[in-house]
């Protein structure tokens, strides 16, 4: 795919067996910055598609030889933003229409006016020119992302890292002559960069990470397993926190279909949150049971919940409530970043909440079967020939 | 007895650096401090230290890493055991594709992450030194 620069003069390609039609073509464009070429059957204007690059390509659709529609469709898989409009002898809306189903841009009806044809021709210019700007901008976008992980990793952990070394080294030096008030407050320096640099690979994660690849790694899996990893890492956030996690699983358990890692995310965050707006004194409760087909996971927590006007926007990227009251604060992105884990996993994830009495967050996974996920590909069957 | 080991550092944040430096000085370690790769690779040259501290991340991307390359290929160089210290563990397989996460540069090398608690720094610095020191006396 070429990128078309100011001043270069788009290439046109006309392929039809009527030389009236090349003829009077190349007349009605003749003075205008355009290149042409022209071919009187679908295998001679394939193969100038190929040499010449054309930018926009009239195809008639009756010719003897390769049909006007499968010329179309071998220009398409030879170059899809290349721009293809249908001339149409016979002016049948419903052949035209075809065309246009398979890819074409727009059609040209025989007879046509020199006025037609220019602004026919203009049009497919224009739509080839947002093609090939869409284009680029989507390469741009694609690597600004990659880029942009790589820039905000070492631009903001740098300085973090440093600050981070230097407080190391501080507690170390002044160990002993520190009062126990002023090593809390170190600890708590400390503590609030380690929470800054993990928010930053959240944040990094949210905007660099193809989630769709974790597919890949899909693999029948338990959730009393997952769910014990996720408790055992909001643990220390709960004690400090004086809040008890009770979890309470269905048992036997069916397996799911998942990457254990990222649902295990999933259930830190949920759970992080539940600790983050929880009262001391509380508790956090983590259910699992099975109902039709699905296996359901729960997270209840007793804090100060979610007002009805936020209720509806929690999982949107960078959304955070208005009414906060604990002085708790979030980014906005933990349940975003989570309703995309479980919507991969096929999933769902669902809210409860009435402010001052807590919240319920509820996700759904389908339970593992044979016959609904996908197994190493069996061996193609050998046809014995005849 | 046990003189004292000279350590040089290459890494470009001032600040990140005399983090290090007081914890490696307040063990009795004598620090040579390099900001940028060429000025490291000249003090590598004229005054080869007993171990090498190295940032990854300078300059323009991975500069760091050019320069472990080229010390690995000195004769004389190559022995020096090399610390790598880097903020950037989860890029270092997009630095190195098909390289595990953990790449050797140089036969005694190890890599640690930025912040480095100071025991754990002191603890590897000596376990390279120590292995230096073995391989030397191997050797002769």
């Amino acid at each position: 795919m070429r990128a078309q620069g100011l001043g270069v003069s788009y290439k046109i390609l006309i392929i039809d067996d009527e030389e009236v039609v090349l003829d009077s073509c190349a007349a009605i464009l003749e003075g205008s910055d355009y290149q042409m070429a022209t071919a009187s059957d679908g295998k001679h204007g394939l193969k100038l598609v190929q040499e010449f690059q054309p930018d926009l390509v009239f195809v008639d659709l009756k010719m003897p030889g390769m049909p006007g529609l499968e010329v179309i469709d071998r220009i398409h898989t030879v170059d899809p933003s290349i721009v293809t409009v249908v001339i149409t002898g016979f002016a049948t809306v419903s052949s035209a229409v075809d065309a246009m189903k398979r890819g074409a841009y727009d059609f040209l009806p025989k007879p046509f006016t020199p006025d037609e044809f220019r602004l026919i021709t203009r049009r497919g210019l224009e739509k080839r020119k947002l093609v090939l700007e869409t284009a680029a901008l989507r390469k741009e976008k694609e690597m600004l992302r990659e880029n942009f992980a790589a820039i905000v990793s070492h631009e903001l952990k740098a300085p973090l890292g440093a600050v981070q070394q230097n407080l190391f080294v501080l507690e170390a030096e002044l160990s002993g002559n520190l009062t126990e008030d002023q090593k809390r407050r170190l600890e708590r320096m400390k503590s609030r960069i380690t929470d800054l640099v993990k928010l930053i690979h959240t944040w990094l994660r949210a905007i660099s990470v193809d989630i769709e690849t974790i597919k890949e790694k899909f693999e029948p899996m338990s959730v009393a397993s997952v769910i014990s990893k996720a408790a055992d890492s909001i643990q220390p956030h709960a004690t400090r926190k004086d809040i008890e996690i009770v979890t309470s699983l269905e048992d036997p358990l069916s397996p799911i279909f998942g990457d254990e890692g990222t649902l295990a995310e999933v259930l830190i965050n949920l759970g992080n949150n539940a600790i983050k707006y929880s009262y001391a004194g509380s508790q956090v409760l983590i259910k699992a049971n099975e109902a039709n087909d699905h296996v359901l996971i729960s997270i209840t927590d007793t804090g100060v919940g979610i007002s009805k006007e936020d209720l509806p926007f929690i999982f949107d990227d960078f959304y955070r409530g208005k009414t906060s009251q604990t002085g708790e604060r979030g980014y906005g992105l933990g349940l975003a970043l989570s309703q995309r884990i479980v919507e991969i996993h096929n999933g769902s994830i669902s809210a409860e909440s009435e402010l001052g009495k807590g919240s319920t967050f509820v996700i759904r996974l389908p339970i593992y079967s044979r016959d609904h996920h996908p197994q190493p590909p069996l061996q193609a069957e050998v046809i014995p020939s005849p | 007895m046990n003189e004292q080991k000279r350590l040089l550092m290459i890494d470009d944040d001032p600040d990140f650096v005399a983090g290090i430096k007081a914890i490696l000085e307040g063990a009795n370690y004598k620090v040579d401090v390099a900001y940028n790769p060429k000025d490291g690779f000249e003090a590598l040259q004229t005054n080869p230290p007993d171990l090498l501290l190295l940032d990854i991340m300078m300059g323009r991307g991975a500069e760091g890493v050019m320069l472990a390359r080229k010390l690995r290929k000195d004769p004389k160089l190559r022995e020096i055991p090399v610390l790598i210290i880097t903020g950037i563990r989860e890029q270092i397989a997009f630095l190195f594709p098909g390289e595990p996460v953990h790449p050797r540069f140089v036969p005694v090398d190890e890599l640690v992450e930025k912040p480095v608690e100071p025991q754990f720094l002191l603890d590897r610095v000596s376990a390279l030194l120590e292995a230096a020191e073995e391989r030397k006396v191997q050797s002769d």
